[in-house]
């Protein structure tokens, strides 16, 4: 009997394709932007993710979040260098500054320091020229997708940063933050010449622990000092989150778009569904008066109803991973990210809208008078 | 013997006519159907007292609304009575649960629509195919049968084609072959010709009369009723049972004479 489903569902074109499209787009809808905010959320924490040496991150205990900076001065790097358990801690610097482009244009960047000593908080990967270099003064990375938004500068090309001479070393890869801005390296105690901030010059010291010191100690001490407040990775991480799905209100904004896509997909696959039930409530009624048992018509009703939800899943999320796809090509400004987990949400979404209408579907069918065949 | 509605009548032709086994296909007693409630309460069946042997073909007659369609729809199990009894084949409908109803006239009973009901999107063989599938016959083991059906109403060239392909008489044999496939011991036809010009409905009587003269492997003959108003087809029948306000009315024994069986297929 499914073969017949199929038939009585595959014969009505306009219909078919009506249904598959609108699952289709509710996934679409629902798996692509919960797939955008991911990428956002993940966007956010991108200069964390760059930095994997440190087991703690200090800074100013009222920020929220990674790009929010209060910074640290001299003493409070000396008084977290002198915690029992600390094998090191180094400056960090983390800010925006003006870049004047060859071209004439101007644009904001992220200016990242390091220790020129150790080297703490480099780029992932330097991709041309040599992190040696940096030390040299005036100079700078340039992280590679960032290139195109800074007029496609090539090593020994020089930019000013607020107003001061840099020169371009080499190009690394790292990844972009909240808001994608052109991110670019350099020590710090360059940073701070091209961006002057005076007596409190560090808006995150690196902490590593030694391998014998319990972290949670080394953490607890740090935390006793004043003005100051110890973060490991993952607290860091966590608030920064936080802060984007609470405090942007993007959560919510996006929590709406998606609510739209199920709505949507809820209405039109469910109208559609009912309305193709409707108009085949003869053929059910012949089936019936000929002596179809109404758990076959169920199944006839809910095969119809998983063919078009699985093909509508099928595109939904095959344009999202397209789209993630695209998002993961170097220099694109598109953020997703595409856990299997949305996967399996978007399946359940999926399923909630063919719900809808094969209930509906299967209210009339079962109540169905054969007798209608005769009139 | 074969038993008209009423006790008194009998049928003058009935050793010729029909009832291949002698046994008693239908058998209804006090029945009565209505539809509405209250003052709109409409009755569709007063009390009707029929019964029908194997083998033989009956036409029910009768103007628009005097519950022709309401009667086959009891004797078929598609509808229930209100009071009364009706058998199929020894059978009292009411005994059955609802999925045995259901079951029941997948085995028993084939049904031929004046609007032929084929399912637009499949192909004629499909279509007549559906019976078989329904008791649980693959669509693979289902297929040769259903061709060899549509053969024997002349549309073995058309097994391929869907509904809207073909023209009003072929869909009416289409629909024959699948009333006919899973060879049913009650076939119900609903003004089988009504929708088809003349000739195409001698054709299509011709096919219903063969079903009514065919014995199944334990020589068992099949019934048929048939609904129309088509008095142009009248002569096929075995015996005419003319209804009127819910009613099967007494009629002379000319008028079933006359009526009655004079196609010469027998």
């Amino acid at each position: 009997m499914w073969r017949i489903a199929l038939a009585m569902l595959l014969g009505d074109k306009p219909k078919y394709l009506a249904l598959v499209c609108g699952l289709a787009f509710a996934v679409l809808l629902i798996s692509q932007q919960c797939a955008i905010f991911m990428g956002l959320l993940i966007r956010s924490t991108g200069p964390l993710q760059n930095v994997r040496q440190a087991d703690l991150w200090i800074t100013d205990p009222t920020v929220k979040w990674i790009s929010e900076t209060r910074n640290l001065s001299e003493s409070d790097l000396q008084r977290v260098r002198s915690v029992p358990g600390v094998l090191w801690a180094e400056p960090f610097f983390s800010g925006r500054a003006s870049a004047d482009l060859p071209s004439g244009s101007t644009r904001i960047v992220n200016l990242i320091g390091i220790d020129r000593t150790t080297m703490v908080g480099q780029p992932p990967k330097v991709t041309a020229g040599r992190l040696e270099d940096l030390r040299i003064e005036g100079a700078v990375l340039v992280e590679e997708s960032s290139r195109s938004k800074l007029d496609n500068v090539n090593i020994g090309d020089t930019l000013k940063l607020n107003d001061k001479r840099a020169v371009v070393v080499g190009f690394c890869q790292a990844k972009p933050g909240f808001d994608s801005p052109a991110v670019v390296y350099t020590t710090f105690a360059n940073a701070i010449t091209f961006q002057p901030l005076g007596r409190n010059t560090m808006p995150y010291v690196l902490v590593k622990v030694k391998p014998e010191v319990g972290l949670l100690q080394v953490q607890k001490s740090i935390a006793s000092l004043p003005g100051v407040k110890a973060f490991t990775w993952d607290e860091i991480n966590a608030i920064t989150i936080r802060f984007i799905l609470v405090e942007t209100g993007i959560g919510i904004n996006f929590a709406i778009t998606v609510l739209l896509g199920l709505v949507v997909g809820l209405a039109v696959s469910g109208a559609i569904f009912y309305q193709f039930t409707m108009e085949n409530a003869r053929s059910y009624a012949v089936l019936k008066a000929m002596g179809t048992k109404n758990w076959k018509l169920v199944g006839m009703v809910l095969i119809q109803a998983v063919w078009v939800g699985l093909i509508g899943y099928g595109i939904g999320v095959g344009m999202t991973a397209l789209f993630t796809l695209q998002s993961r090509r170097p220099g694109t400004e598109l953020a997703a990210l595409f856990p299997w987990q949305l996967l399996v949400g978007a399946f359940v979404g999926m399923i909630a809208c063919i719900s809808v209408g094969s209930i509906l579907s299967l209210n009339r069918v079962l109540r169905l008078e054969p007798g209608v065949v005769f009139k | 013997m074969l038993i008209s509605h009423t006790s008194s009548h009998t049928l003058p032709n009935a050793g010729q006519a029909g009832g291949i086994s002698g046994e008693i296909a239908v058998r209804l007693s006090g029945v009565t159907k209505s539809f509405g409630s209250g003052n709109l309460t409409v009755a569709a069946l007063r009390g009707i007292d029929l019964q029908i042997a194997a083998g033989q073909l009956v036409m029910l007659v009768g103007p628009s609304g005097c519950g022709k369609t309401t009667l086959v729809s009891v004797i078929s199990g598609v509808l229930d009575a209100d009071q009364g009894r009706v058998e199929l084949f020894g059978v009292d409908w009411k005994s059955l649960s609802g999925e045995q109803k259901t079951g029941r006239r997948a085995e028993l009973v084939g049904f031929v629509f004046q609007q032929f009901n084929l399912l637009a999107p499949l192909l004629a063989w499909q279509n007549v195919a559906v019976p078989l599938m329904i008791r649980g016959m693959k669509q693979r083991d289902a297929k040769p049968l259903a061709c060899e059906a549509l053969a024997a109403v002349g549309l073995g060239d058309r097994t391929m084609a869907r509904p809207g392909e073909l023209s009003g008489g072929m869909q009416q044999r289409v629909a024959i072959a699948r009333a006919l496939v899973g060879k049913p011991r009650l076939l119900v036809c609903d003004e089988p010709t009504a929708a088809l010009d003349a000739k195409t409905g001698q054709t299509v009587m011709d096919l219903i009369v063969g079903a009514s003269k065919r014995v199944d492997d334990a020589g068992r003959g099949c019934c048929v009723i048939v609904v129309t108003h088509d008095n142009r087809i009248f002569h096929y029948a075995d015996r005419i049972e003319e209804m009127d306000d819910g009613q099967l009315k007494d009629k002379p024994a000319d008028f079933i004479i006359a009526g009655a069986n004079t196609h010469g297929t027998g």
